[in-house]
């Protein structure tokens, strides 16, 4: 159909091309397609039979033929020949722009209809909604009675939105994709099986849907209104499909956004509930110099200290630290303070012993419920006869110096809480006068690993308490943590570290 | 962390190598528990090859001990390194747990 096209358009051209042979002796000049004159030149008299017959061919197609009445000489075959591949190079080109067109003007609808889209589902935030979105918009750019969409993400659970009505099951679908996983290609019929038909389904394509992270998806249309679903569609449709694949990744990573920021917001919380259960400052105790810190190694930490002042008591502090890390530590290091501070201010003359029976059997049932223990320091200090009383359960370092002496570990003489039901710690007495130091730190301190996965150990410890003892409690503690964090030169901090400073001054 | 069980006499032999640490322990508690799962719950955690121990794992050994006393049976150590050995006598779960100097001890001392 396309000579009639081009002879129309060049008609002027064509006259001068016939003008020629009639001038140059021929009767008559014709153009034929599909056995049916077009166009006819004559000089006049009767007609003639065509004497040369010139095919024109496309691509090996024969598109239409050259007649010329009245001259047969071998140079106007040639002349006749050349004229005809001289038509049929126009031929070929007004086909390959007209194909150029049909594709820019697919391109062009392809990229309204995905403009389409993204008005249409930039509002919606989960991918439930998206995907119905995108069934009711894809349905209406194909031409489609329903279209699907099926979207596994790796930890999530499918999803599987129809448009207008569930037509198919999952289990049906399956046995599409699995067809599809076989052929590595789209999946298209014109024409249901008797089970496909029962479910009113004519004609149907599915294709795949590229996302990340292991994660399945496909989408789907059935029963084109008109006709059959052709390349056009399956053009349309992975357009789609393209666009589907980024719209559920950005709405996926916006669900994980908003679940982290919410994270993020409840461990600030955590963390300063926790921050604000530690005593914000030392309390003034005759004959002692404090101080207390604490830094977790992440947002919220298993370690603890306590100050508690009840009335009629000695003076009691207590240090803590939960096995395990973070969050559960976090949790059972609220629990322990709390019994711990109970039971001291309930009883009437609590020693520290007493302390942490009572504490570690009312804790030892929820301990092993969780598998968790936790090492505690409890003292007492009585000013009015500079006595530190106190009792250790599995924990460590703990560090006394006595004034211008040598430091060493007050070692525990009893289990963890929560290890056994009874508690095996006891009391045990020092005299703490002015210039003795004590160091009730947690592991965090002597664990303390360097780059060369060196520790800071025990002996460090010891020798560096000795050698700053003669600081205020304040000055110990920021030496202890300075000195330590030195070492660790960058390493990260990978234990919480807590200590409380006591040193005897003079009333 | 690696884990080799082995079985000897009603025990089962845990040997245990490299970190045991909060990241490796819940391997070693799966590992436990397995070993727990046919009676007689009789268990030698062989800690040779361990040259660190935190206290995620000090509680997964304490839930093992703890558990397999359920099930009347005994969870014991075996060839701590001193580095080890210094954490146990510090926390003093040493008086909890049964520690012995070499396995066939630990073994045997299921016979008597």
């Amino acid at each position: 159909m396309i000579l009639p096209a081009i002879l129309a358009a060049q008609k002027s051209d064509f006259d001068i091309l016939a003008k020629d042979w009639l001038d140059a002796g021929a009767s008559t000049f014709s153009i034929w397609a599909d056995g049916v004159s077009l166009a006819t030149w004559s000089a006049g008299g009767s007609p003639q039979p065509a004497a040369l017959v010139e095919p024109i061919t496309v691509n090996s197609v024969k598109i239409g033929e050259l007649h010329l009445a009245g001259l047969c000489q071998p140079a106007h075959r040639l002349r006749l020949q050349a004229q005809a591949g001289f038509i049929a190079q126009i031929a070929r080109l007004e086909r390959d722009l007209n194909s150029m067109a049909a594709d820019l003007i697919d391109t062009q609808d392809q990229l309204l209809a995905l403009y389409d889209l993204t008005q249409a589902t930039r509002n919606y935030l989960n991918p439930e909604e998206t995907l119905a979105r995108l069934a009711f918009e894809t349905a209406r750019l194909v031409k489609a009675e329903a279209a699907f969409f099926w979207v596994h993400m790796k930890g999530r659970l499918p999803i599987f939105q129809q448009y207008p009505r569930p037509i198919l099951t999952e289990e049906a679908l399956q046995n599409y994709m699995n067809l599809m996983k076989e052929s590595r290609r789209e999946f298209l019929f014109s024409r249901g099986n008797a089970d496909e038909q029962a479910l009113g389904v004519r004609n149907m394509l599915i294709v795949p849907i590229k996302v990340r992270d292991a994660g399945t998806a496909v989408m789907g249309m059935l029963n084109k209104f008109d006709g059959d679903f052709n390349s056009p569609d399956i053009k349309l449709a992975g357009a789609i499909a393209e666009f589907t694949g980024a719209q559920i990744e950005n709405v996926i990573m916006y669900q994980v956004n908003v679940e982290q920021a919410r994270l993020e917001t409840e461990m600030d919380l955590a963390q300063r509930i926790q921050v604000h259960l530690l005593p914000q400052k030392p309390p003034g105790v005759v004959g002692l110099d404090l101080w207390a810190a604490s830094w977790p190694a992440s947002r919220v930490g298993g370690d603890f200290y306590d100050f508690i002042i009840g009335t009629n008591q000695p003076f009691t502090f207590t240090v803590g630290d939960i096995s395990g890390k973070g969050v559960p530590a976090a949790l059972l290091m609220a629990m322990t303070r709390t019994v711990i501070r109970t039971k001291t201010n309930v009883m009437p003359m609590p020693t520290p012993q007493v302390v942490m029976g009572r504490s570690n059997q009312e804790l030892y049932d929820d301990f092993t419920k969780l598998s968790m223990f936790a090492t505690v320091f409890v003292g007492q200090y009585d000013s009015s006869n500079r006595k530190l009383l106190y009792a250790n359960a599995g924990h460590s370092p703990v560090i006394y110096c006595p004034a211008g002496g040598k430091a060493h570990l007050l070692r525990a003489d009893g289990t963890p809480m929560g290890i056994l039901p009874d508690s095996l710690s006891k009391d045990q007495g020092i005299d703490f006068q002015p210039g003795d130091v004590l160091v009730v730190a947690t592991d965090g301190f002597s664990e303390a690993r360097n780059t060369q996965d060196n520790e800071f150990g025990y002996d460090r410890l010891v020798s560096l308490v000795e050698s700053i003892a003669d600081q205020s409690a304040r000055g110990i503690a920021e030496t202890l943590y300075r000195t330590v964090a030195n070492f660790s030169n960058g390493a990260a901090q990978s234990d919480d570290q807590t200590l409380v400073v006591l040193k005897g001054i003079g009333a | 962390m690696e884990i080799n069980v082995r079985s000897a006499e009603n025990v089962k032999i845990l040997e245990l190598a490299g970190r045991f640490d909060t990241y490796t322990a819940d391997t070693a508690r799966q590992s436990i528990e397995q070993a727990m799962a046919e009676e007689p719950a009789n268990i030698v955690v062989n800690l040779e090859k361990v040259d660190f121990v935190d206290s995620t794992a000090l509680a997964t050994l304490v839930h093992g001990l703890k558990r397999s006393r359920e099930l009347q049976g005994d969870l014991r150590l075996c060839h701590l390194q001193q580095s080890v050995r210094m954490v146990f006598e510090l926390t003093r779960l040493d008086r909890f747990f049964e520690i012995f100097a070499r396995e066939d001890e630990a073994v045997q001392a299921f016979a008597r």
